[in-house]
């Protein structure tokens, strides 16, 4: 069942598309993860969706009812803000329970109740100690738990996250991520988490939504969005190094680095396409040796190869090698729009 | 008498004698802390220098009001020989300060400007503060140029407008009353206590009200809980700031009120204490210096959060 359902939203800054027609349909429970470069508009999505920002045009269904000209306090849904937000003249405990005074003119619950709950969401994220302090007396990890406490504390029917990890230090960033989708699971709410932050993505999302200018480019499960990318920009966007992409007649095609092996260690080499391959430098990155150099026919096009560590072949400056790529790993473009064509269409005969 | 003349009569050997005691506290104090007597010594010894540096300064920074103390208490023999304002050649006197209280009516004056000051900073604020808030945040291209349009009326001074201001003060029936002045005092508390708040308002990142809007408020809701406690300091000094404006007001408060009884401090005390071209010295410095001390000790209070307040708005737009 979907619990945010959104048809056509667009949003116009005066000349500028931030969201230029989006459909969505988020389900219960699902985690989401909107993806994009920064100034793609996913974070125009999301204020959309929370109620901060009017919609030029579309219209935005949450439970059902439409909230498309509702203020953010009648929508059933909260924010972890990326800089998290919480109010610093009040301790954890206030912050925690900012939500919830909110909500107790109409649905009446008495002072016990109110204090049991802020205890409860606290005891779950591991806050209860620091329901006493400030906000300027807590780490950064810790004021990100107090962010999510207080957004979980009356129970959304949606949970927006705007990049909250990116705040965070590198080795916390990979706890948190950890934790929030422990979290997520184990409450069964329905998060949409937005982000430029490919590998977050990749881990958090159950289904991962590609926008770039204002428009969805693909949704699909990570898996799905880095082995069958819709179109040359979401297959450049996600991974790192990105793909290669490499002009022919009437259509670019594409191919990971890490699909491009010398030919020897290709296990199924009757099904590669070969390459001739001059490697013109080498960075040892301890895990892998990142390979630059370019194949023959395509001299001015830079092409990278990501060989495992554990594969010892010497590969030195300036020296030809032969390489290779299976057909199934070799995605074809549209020269004219980028978007994703089959083999026979783009009228490649490699076999 | 015999104690405060005592004290004024020696008041520089009292000064100096403050000094070296302050500098002898501060001997013993290092002593006792690191110990090593002879070091220690030599130490403020050697930085006694700077102390008296300081000393100079503070004595320079704070001449005018010990001037107008020191007046305060002399006789008008001593006064009008020769001048020597930091000695006293005849016994000091408590006449002058007698005089302010029942000759003229000081104390009258004190109730009118505290009573217009209140007042005005009440609307001020009720004014100012939703004004100030609406040009932070919700202004589009027109709210800029309306907000700069508004304190343009600032910059229009009270001499070119007290005679209009005056009509519509005779209008209203308000002549000869303190309540005019709250009616008309506000034209120019208003245009600048809504600049001052606006830039305290710009400090407070918008998120944090986002937030409060998600957490199941309107926008009235999180301007009263979250903007406006995290921008107190900003208006206690606007506060501040709003009330000296109309405590030193003169034009409006001598055109609009005739009335002796009825005037503020800064119209009542010139008028009664300048008879033409006599001065009455004693009692004119003691009515400044004892409004100045209040007023002074509350810039001190919130000097920091009103320096931010006028450079705010200006470094972060």
């Amino acid at each position: 069942m979907s619990v945010v359902q959104i048809s056509g939203l667009k949003k116009y800054f005066d000349a500028v598309h931030a969201v230029d027609g989006v459909d969505l349909s988020i389900q219960q429970g699902e985690f989401l993860v909107i993806l994009g470069p920064s100034g793609c508009g996913k974070t125009t999505l999301m204020r959309m969706i929370a109620g901060l920002e009017k919609p030029t045009a579309g219209s935005i269904h949450i439970d059902g009812a439409d909230v498309t000209e509702l203020p953010p306090r009648k929508r059933g849904v909260s924010m972890v803000f990326q800089s998290y937000a919480l109010y610093p003249h009040m301790n954890v405990y206030n912050n925690i329970a900012f939500p919830l005074k909110a909500q107790r003119r109409e649905k009446k619950f008495d002072k016990a109740t109110m204090r049991s709950k802020v205890e409860n969401i606290a005891r779950l994220l591991e806050i209860d100690e620091l329901l006493d302090r400030r906000p300027r007396q807590l780490s950064g990890g810790q004021r990100q738990r107090v962010a999510i406490a207080r957004a979980m504390v009356t129970q959304p029917a949606v949970l927006l996250l705007d990049e909250p990890l990116s705040n965070l230090d590198a080795k916390l960033r990979a706890n948190a991520r950890d934790e929030l989708k422990d979290f997520q699971r184990s409450s069964n709410i329905t998060a949409v988490f937005v982000t430029h932050d490919q590998i977050e993505a990749m881990g958090l999302g159950d289904r991962i939504v590609v926008m770039e200018k204002g428009k969805i480019q693909q949704i699909g499960t990570p898996q799905r969005i880095y082995d069958d990318p819709a179109n040359e920009f979401v297959a450049t966007f996600l991974g790192s190094p990105s793909m290669n992409i490499l002009r022919a007649k009437g259509h670019r095609f594409g191919f990971r680095p890490e699909h491009f092996l010398p030919k020897t260690l290709q296990d199924n080499p009757e099904n590669s396409v070969s390459f001739h391959y001059f490697v013109k430098r080498v960075e040892y990155l301890g895990s892998d040796r990142l390979v630059y150099g370019y194949v023959g026919g395509h001299e001015n096009e830079l092409t990278l190869a990501k060989v495992p560590s554990n594969i010892r072949v010497s590969l030195d400056i300036d020296s030809e090698y032969e390489f290779a790529v299976h057909y199934d790993d070799i995605k074809y473009f549209d020269e004219a729009s980028g978007e994703r064509v089959e083999a026979q269409v783009a009228g490649a005969a490699w076999r | 008498m015999n104690a405060l003349g005592f004290v004024l009569t020696n008041f520089w050997a009292l000064l100096v004698l403050a000094f070296l005691g302050l500098v002898g506290l501060r001997i013993v104090w290092r002593v006792r802390k690191f110990g090593a007597t002879r070091r220690e010594l030599r130490h403020v010894l050697r930085r006694s220098p700077f102390y008296f540096v300081v000393l100079v300064f503070c004595f320079f920074a704070a001449a005018p009001f010990l001037i107008m103390f020191l007046h305060t208490f002399k006789t008008d023999g001593d006064l009008y020989r020769r001048p020597q304002p930091f000695v006293y050649r005849q016994e000091p006197t408590l006449e002058h300060l007698d005089a302010l209280f029942t000759n003229t009516a000081y104390l009258d004056f004190i109730r009118n400007s505290v009573l217009v000051g209140v007042a005005v900073v009440i609307i001020t604020l009720l004014l100012s503060l939703p004004a100030a808030y609406a040009l932070a945040r919700l202004t589009g291209r027109w709210g800029e140029r309306a907000g700069i349009l508004m304190f343009l009326v600032y910059l229009v001074p009270p001499t070119l407008l007290f005679i209009p201001m005056f009509r519509i003060v005779v209008l209203l029936g308000l002549k000869d009353s303190p309540l005019s002045l709250i009616v008309v005092y506000p034209s120019f508390t208003v245009p600048f206590s809504m600049w001052l708040l606006q830039g305290f308002f710009k400090a407070v990142p918008p998120e944090l009200e986002e937030a409060a809007l998600v957490d199941g408020y309107n926008r009235v809701e999180a301007f009263l809980r979250v903007v406006l406690p995290l921008s107190l300091p900003g208006i206690i000094s606007t506060v501040v700031f709003t009330f000296t404006l109309t405590l030193h007001e003169f034009i409006y408060g001598l055109v609009f009120i005739a009335d002796t009884s009825q005037r503020t401090l800064s119209v009542g005390v010139p008028t009664e204490l300048i008879l033409g071209d006599v001065y009455f010295w004693q009692p004119l410095l003691a009515a400044a210096l004892i409004i100045a001390i209040p007023v002074g000790l509350a810039y001190n209070l919130f000097l920091d959060s009103l320096v931010q307040g006028f450079t705010m708005g200006a470094v972060k737009g």
